[in-house]
C-alpha cells in the first residue's frame, strides 16, 4: 500500500460511483462489516494528511464516513483498499471497496 | 522425558484458534514433544485474518493477510516440528458466533479419527480472547463426548500457572513442562511469525538476547484431575 494522495485516491474512489459495490469496513478493535453491497453514488477525501477522512454517499440517503486512514491500493483484483496504520505498522481502520464481494 | 525417540508413534492434538497461539503460547512444549518423536496435529480454526498487527512497517492488508499468516503458519510448524495442519476455515473473530454444535462434531470427528494420546486447548473462561474461549469450550466438550476429558489439557499465558489459587485451581491441576532445552525452536517459530511478531523488537535483537526472554517452562491446567495412584501426574496414556 501507499501512501494516500488526498486527488489521487478521490480520483480512484470515484470510479466507483453511479456502481453497485460491495464493502468492507472496519474499525479494528471495534467492529467490522463485510460486503454490504450499496449503490455509490458521492465519495470524497479530505483532510491535510498524513492521515484522512473519507466519506460515502449511498442509495440516495446513506453515508459512511470514517476517519484516520493513510495508506492505498488498488490491487490486482480491481478492488480498492484503504487503511490507517499507525507508527508501528498496527491497523486502525479499513475501508475497502469491490465490485464483487470479498471473500467470506 | 528427555530421551529422544521415546515418544515415538504418540500423537499430540493441539486445537487453537489463530495462527502463533501455538507458537507464542506453547511453542517450546510443542517443539520438545516433537523432538521426542510426537505426531502433532494442529487446528487453527481461523487465519488470524482479522488481526491488528500488519507487519512493521506494514506489508500487509486485510485481503493479503489471510494467505500470508497461513504461510508464516506452515512456516512456524516446520520451526516446531509439527507435522500435520488443518484449518477449520472460520472468519477470525467469529468463532463464538459459528454453529456450536457444529463445530463441537467435527472436533470430536477428529479426535475419534486422530486417537490422540494428548490434546491441547484454550480454557474457555481463562483464555483471553473469545475466540480462545469458544474454541477452547468447544473442544473441551468434544473431549467429555469422547470420552477423553483425562487426555485434556488447557494452555496458559506466561506464569500465570505459577500460582493456579489466583485462578481457583491447586498445584495438582498444574503440569509444568520444561523447555529449556527447546527455546531456540520457539524464538525460529516467533520470528516465522513475522508479521506478528516484528512490532516486538526483543524477538529480532540477537539470539542470545531473544532467547533470555522466555521462561524456561510452560505451564498446562489439566481438564480433569489428577488420578490419585499417579503420583508422577503423568495422564492416562503418559505424556505430560
Amino acid at each position: 500500500m501507499i501512501r494516500i494522495n488526498r486527488e489521487q485516491t478521490e480520483a480512484e474512489l470515484r470510479k466507483f460511483v453511479g456502481s453497485d459495490v460491495y464493502v468492507h469496513s472496519e474499525a479494528t478493535s471495534y467492529v467490522f462489516v463485510r460486503n454490504f453491497k450499496v449503490r455509490l453514488t458521492e465519495a470524497f477525501v479530505a483532510g491535510d494528511g498524513p492521515s484522512y477522512r473519507v466519506a460515502l454517499r449511498f442509495d440516495g440517503h446513506g453515508w459512511l464516513r470514517m476517519e484516520g486512514l493513510t495508506h492505498y491500493e488498488t490491487d490486482e483484483a480491481g478492488r480498492l483498499l484503504l487503511a490507517g496504520f499507525d507508527d508501528r505498522g498496527r491497523m486502525d481502520v479499513a475501508l475497502h471497496l469491490g465490485r464483487g464481494p470479498f471473500p467470506e | 522425558m528427555s530421551d529422544k525417540g521415546q515418544n515415538q508413534g504418540r500423537k499430540l492434538l493441539a486445537v487453537f484458534a489463530h495462527p502463533d497461539d501455538e507458537s507464542f503460547i506453547c511453542g517450546g512444549t510443542l517443539a520438545k514433544y516433537a523432538a521426542e518423536g510426537v505426531d502433532i496435529t494442529l487446528v487453527s480454526a481461523t487465519r488470524g485474518e482479522m488481526g491488528r498487527r500488519m507487519g512493521n512497517p506494514p506489508y500487509l492488508n486485510r485481503e493479503t493477510i489471510p494467505t500470508a499468516r497461513e504461510q508464516e503458519l506452515k512456516n512456524a510448524c516446520d520451526c516446531l516440528g509439527i507435522r500435520q495442519l488443518r484449518f477449520f476455515d472460520i472468519r477470525d473473530k467469529t468463532v463464538e458466533f459459528v454453529d456450536r454444535e457444529a463445530l463441537v462434531a467435527r472436533i470430536e470427528a477428529l479426535i475419534r479419527d486422530l486417537d490422540p494420546d494428548v490434546m491441547l486447548t484454550f480454557h474457555e473462561k481463562l483464555g483471553g480472547h473469545p475466540d480462545h474461549c469458544a474454541i477452547g469450550w468447544a473442544t473441551t466438550e468434544a473431549c467429555r463426548r469422547a470420552g477423553r476429558l483425562e487426555s485434556l489439557y488447557f494452555i496458559s499465558f506466561g506464569g500465570m500457572m505459577e500460582q493456579p489459587e489466583r485462578y481457583g485451581y491447586t498445584r495438582r491441576d498444574v503440569v509444568k513442562v520444561d523447555v529449556s532445552a527447546h527455546l531456540p525452536a520457539k524464538l525460529a517459530a516467533f520470528r516465522a511469525h513475522r508479521c506478528q511478531s516484528e512490532i516486538d523488537e526483543w524477538v529480532w535483537r540477537s539470539d542470545r538476547e531473544a532467547l533470555s526472554r522466555f521462561g524456561s517452562h510452560e505451564y498446562f491446567l489439566r481438564a480433569a484431575p489428577a488420578p490419585a495412584s499417579d503420583a508422577a501426574g503423568r495422564g492416562a496414556r503418559g505424556l505430560f
